[in-house]
């Protein structure tokens, strides 16, 4: 089972990159997810591995055979790789074993007996037995997704592509399928991209993340490392809810915004330098409840606005000495009121410098 | 890494999409070039001394005149027309809609010169039935109306002229929200506030553009003038180019005067589109789920009515003519069992030589033209919907381009172009087949491009990252499901062919004429009864096609789902 490698890559439309310069591994028998705002290139960067468009510029290697490059392009049937598309692309006028069997019919020397024989197996695996003389607009989204599960996976592709498959599914059924797909790859084991917008889908899904920013990689790891050390401010604000706080550096290991003084994650600041500082909402704690230990930021202020979400209670406090506004999340046993004032403990482990 | 490039194999269909781009470009470059190069030459070289002599001329400065009069009249009798029986039938509880759309599609598909001879039949000054009726009714003297005069034709043109408005509208008025009409109506405006304050200025684009849709309509027309206006004595631009092609022809005056009626039609299409094209309010998003029809109360059967009077004038009245000159043994005799026959048939199909020969002329034409047009705009329309060659939006432009060519005027290019090396198609079929492709392209590759949108490209995609290439898919997956859209595709292109009259008045010879060019040279002769045997004959043909247009489609092709 090989992986994939793209170096380089870039596509432009008309004078706009929608994919600039991107580079990114895919191990064997990996998953990783492709999370972006909408226009941030992930689709294109899909489709470029697909062979449906061809890029500028860069390479696209699968395993030791390049698909990709400035001399040559592998067109897509020639690929061996599978896709799920956003719309399933079920054929109409196809009956839903029809469907599934379309990609086996390209397998030289694969008997019609076993060609049925893989198909109702593959429509086992995806619970749809007995279905397989329905046409694709008799079964409902939920069943026509599976069908396009079963279609793709049925060809044992080198490289599964996946095009933001849940989007046309509601919420409920959603949530199982991140679940379901996730069950297939670790049952199958085939090297798969996964496009998504939604951070959930991408953190459930996926061995790994790259978020994409204007067509480039702007990090790559996991669910974890992304949400807990973002690398820029736009994977920070992306990812999560967070408070972004544009400051100087002081001293290696703290940053000043007017009277706001913040000892951060790491010792390597140039003093006077400008830094974003990520802090996660969860992360700050009122001093009422919580004793802070020795080291850990302490910073009073006055509440400004209080919402109440259920599981949790949004503050916005509005820091003393500074123009600075933090949002805190914290449990709903605790009932502040706007106006009064409080003092908060933030750990520098949870304040991220984000260079600009 | 070890390297192991696969190169990619050279695409087979480069070559058709080539092909098809140059017999484009072929089709509308020279006979345009050509028409307009001749309007500007002469003997002595380049000139406008044809434009001088063509616009310097009171009578043909009259032909003009009249064409604008006949026009502004016919768009704005299309719109008294067309604009509320839309409404009535898009948005309230009219009774008998079916029926209505039915004949409304009715009219859509009669040719417009058959028409104007059954008008001829029923209200000509002297053997007109409506005006003996009249006259033995009241002991006048006088007929009741007298068809060839202006407003005859005026009249008879926005017969068949105001289906293109009826359409534009019903198909706005689908898209526009009840609930914008329902705001209106809980702020506390009444009914007829409510269509004109709110429904009347959303639709305020498409009015217009089937406004100017029924102008160019009767700008464009040959036969309803031939028929109406030669014998009442004046012409139009159509009328006056065709004269110029009797003997002796005046090809370059022809050319000439053909130019104002070629820019005239591009402005007005420009318009329409620039109209059209203004998205935002016309535009009418949100839903458009359930349509909740407008109550009339009482006025329902006044409207019905009123409906049907118009729709008698189109249709019923017509048809019945027809019918009866075609059974008749004389036509403006009452109808009795005496008075009943076959012969009619008998000569018009066996014993007036020209006619065999003209309906199989007329049907090989028809399927030849279908089948290459419907080809021809299969490809170019997924061409530009794919993307496939560089350029592809030109191709797209090319395709419509030709709408903006009136028939008479492609004719007269087609002439020029083809009297002449290397290509001397004059006196043949082809040159026939060519202007016939040519004026029905626009239509067909309209139906085929809506085919196409409604194929999603990620079911092409689907099949070829499992394996499939390029023209397998194609056969595998996009023919199968644009078969009913390109089976319309010809349907649309061949009722196109079989009832085409004004490029075919000027570019027949004797071994190659038309139904529709021997109709009109039996009207020379008087010979009712047989036009009206071969008008059946060709609506007949038409009606059959349209069953099995809709058969395909499985919905009417006014656009409504049954």
């Amino acid at each position: 089972m090989p992986g994939v490698t793209l170096r380089g890559l870039s596509k432009r439309y008309g004078g706009v990159a929608a994919v600039d310069n991107l580079t990114l591994e895919v191990k064997p028998r990996e998953l990783v997810a492709l999370l972006g705002p909408s226009g941030c290139g992930k689709t294109t960067t899909l489709r470029l591995v697909a062979g449906f468009l061809t890029p500028e510029a860069g390479e696209i290697w699968v395993g030791d055979r390049c698909l990709s490059s400035a001399t040559a392009v592998v067109p897509p049937e020639r690929r061996r790789m599978a896709m799920i598309f956003q719309s399933y692309a079920l054929w109409p006028h196809l009956t839903v074993a029809q469907n599934v069997g379309y990609g086996l019919r390209f397998r030289r020397g694969m008997a019609r007996a076993d060609r049925d024989r893989r198909v109702s197996e593959m429509l086992r695996v995806v619970q749809l037995d007995g279905f397989e003389a329905r046409y694709p607009s008799q079964l409902s989204g939920g069943q026509q997704q599976r069908v396009a599960v079963a279609r793709a996976l049925v060809v044992e592709p080198e490289i599964l592509l996946l095009d933001e498959p849940l989007s046309n599914l509601d919420a409920n059924l959603r949530e199982e399928m991140r679940f379901e797909i996730r069950r297939l790859h670790e049952t199958f084991g085939i090297t798969t991209l996964y496009v998504t917008h939604d951070q959930a889908e991408a953190m459930v899904i996926s061995d790994r993340i790259a978020v994409l920013d204007r067509g480039r990689v702007a990090q790559v790891g996991s669910a974890e490392e992304i949400f807990q050390q973002p690398r820029t401010r736009f994977v920070a604000d992306f990812i999560g809810r967070t408070n972004l706080v544009d400051a100087v550096a002081a001293t290696p290991d703290a940053v000043t915004r007017g009277g706001l003084r913040l000892h951060v994650a790491t010792a390597d600041l140039r003093p006077g330098a400008r830094v974003s500082v990520s802090i996660r909402p969860h992360e700050i704690a009122f001093a009422n409840t919580a004793d802070g230990r020795a080291g850990d930021n302490v910073l009073s202020g006055r509440i400004r606005r209080v919402s109440y979400l259920g599981d949790a209670v949004d503050y916005q406090v509005e820091i003393e000495g500074s123009d600075v506004i933090l949002r805190v999340a914290a449990a709903p046993a605790l009932r502040l009121r706007p106006g009064e004032t409080v003092r908060l403990v933030i750990p520098p482990s949870a304040c991220v410098p984000l260079p600009e | 890494m070890r390297s192991t490039v696969v190169r990619s194999t050279f695409d087979r269909s480069v070559p058709v999409w080539i092909a098809t781009a140059v017999t484009l470009v072929l089709l509308m470059i020279l006979p345009l070039g050509w028409l307009g190069w001749v309007s500007v030459s002469s003997e002595q070289g380049a000139t406008l001394a044809n434009y001088v002599q063509v616009f310097g001329d009171p009578h043909l400065q009259k032909a003009l005149w009249n064409t604008i009069v006949l026009a502004f009249w016919v768009g704005t009798a299309s719109l008294a027309v067309g604009v509320p029986m839309a409404w009535l039938t898009g948005r309230t509880d009219l009774p008998g809609k079916r029926v209505i759309r039915a004949l409304i599609m009715a009219s859509f598909v009669t040719p417009p010169f058959l028409g104007a001879f059954a008008w001829v039949m029923l209200a000509g000054p002297n053997a007109g039935l409506l005006n003996k009726i009249y006259r033995g009714l009241t002991g006048s003297d006088d007929p009741l109306m007298n068809i060839f005069t202006m407003p005859g034709l005026i009249f008879v043109v926005a017969l068949y002229s105001f289906p293109y408005v009826y359409i534009m509208i019903v198909n706005t008025l689908e898209l526009i929200a009840s609930d914008l009409e329902e705001a209106g109506a809980i702020l506390g405006a009444s009914r007829l506030r409510v269509a004109l304050t709110i429904t009347l200025p959303l639709a305020f684009p498409a009015i217009l553009s089937g406004f100017i849709l029924a102008v160019l309509q009767a700008l464009a027309l040959f036969g309803s003038p031939a028929i109406l206006a030669l014998p009442a004595g004046f012409h139009t631009i159509t009328t006056q180019i065709w004269s110029f092609f009797q003997y002796p022809p005046k090809v370059e005056q022809a050319a000439a005067f053909s130019i104002p009626l070629l820019l005239a039609t591009a402005l007005l299409l420009q318009l329409q589109k620039r109209l059209l094209g203004r998205r935002g309010y016309a535009g009418v998003g949100g839903k458009t789920g359930a349509r909740r029809p407008i109550p009339l109360g009482r006025w329902r059967w006044v409207a019905l009515a009123g409906v049907f009077a118009v729709l008698a004038c189109t249709i019923v009245l017509p048809y019945a003519v027809l019918a009866k000159a075609a059974f008749a043994k004389a036509w403006a005799q009452p109808l009795s069992w005496d008075n009943l026959t076959l012969a009619n048939f008998t000569f018009t199909f066996f014993e007036y030589s020209a006619t065999r020969d003209a309906v199989i002329n007329t049907l090989e034409l028809g399927i030849m033209t279908a089948t290459v047009g419907a080809v021809m705009a299969a490809l170019l329309a997924y061409v530009t919907n794919r993307r496939l060659v560089p350029g592809h939006q030109a191709l797209g432009f090319l395709a419509v381009a030709p709408v903006v060519i009136p028939g008479v005027v492609l004719a007269v290019g087609l002439f020029i172009a083809y009297t002449r090396p290397p290509l001397v198609l004059y006196g043949t079929l082809a040159i026939l087949f060519v202007a016939y492709l040519t004026k029905e392209l626009p239509v067909g590759y309209a139906q085929a491009d809506t085919t196409f949108k409604g194929v999603h490209p990620e079911l092409e995609e689907a099949g070829r990252i499992l394996g499939a290439g390029r023209l397998r898919v194609l056969r595998e997956i996009t023919a199968p499901l644009a078969k009913s859209g390109i089976i319309a595709t010809w349907c649309f292109v061949f009722i196109g062919v079989i009832r085409e009259l004004s490029a075919s008045i000027i570019l027949f010879t004797p071994a190659t004429k038309v139904i529709s060019v021997v109709i009109f040279d039996l009207k020379e002769e008087g010979q009712f009864a047989a036009i009206s045997v071969l008008g059946l004959f060709m609506l007949a043909m038409t009606f059959g096609i349209v069953l099995l247009m809709q058969t395909a489609l499985g919905r009417d092709f006014l656009g409504a789902k049954d």
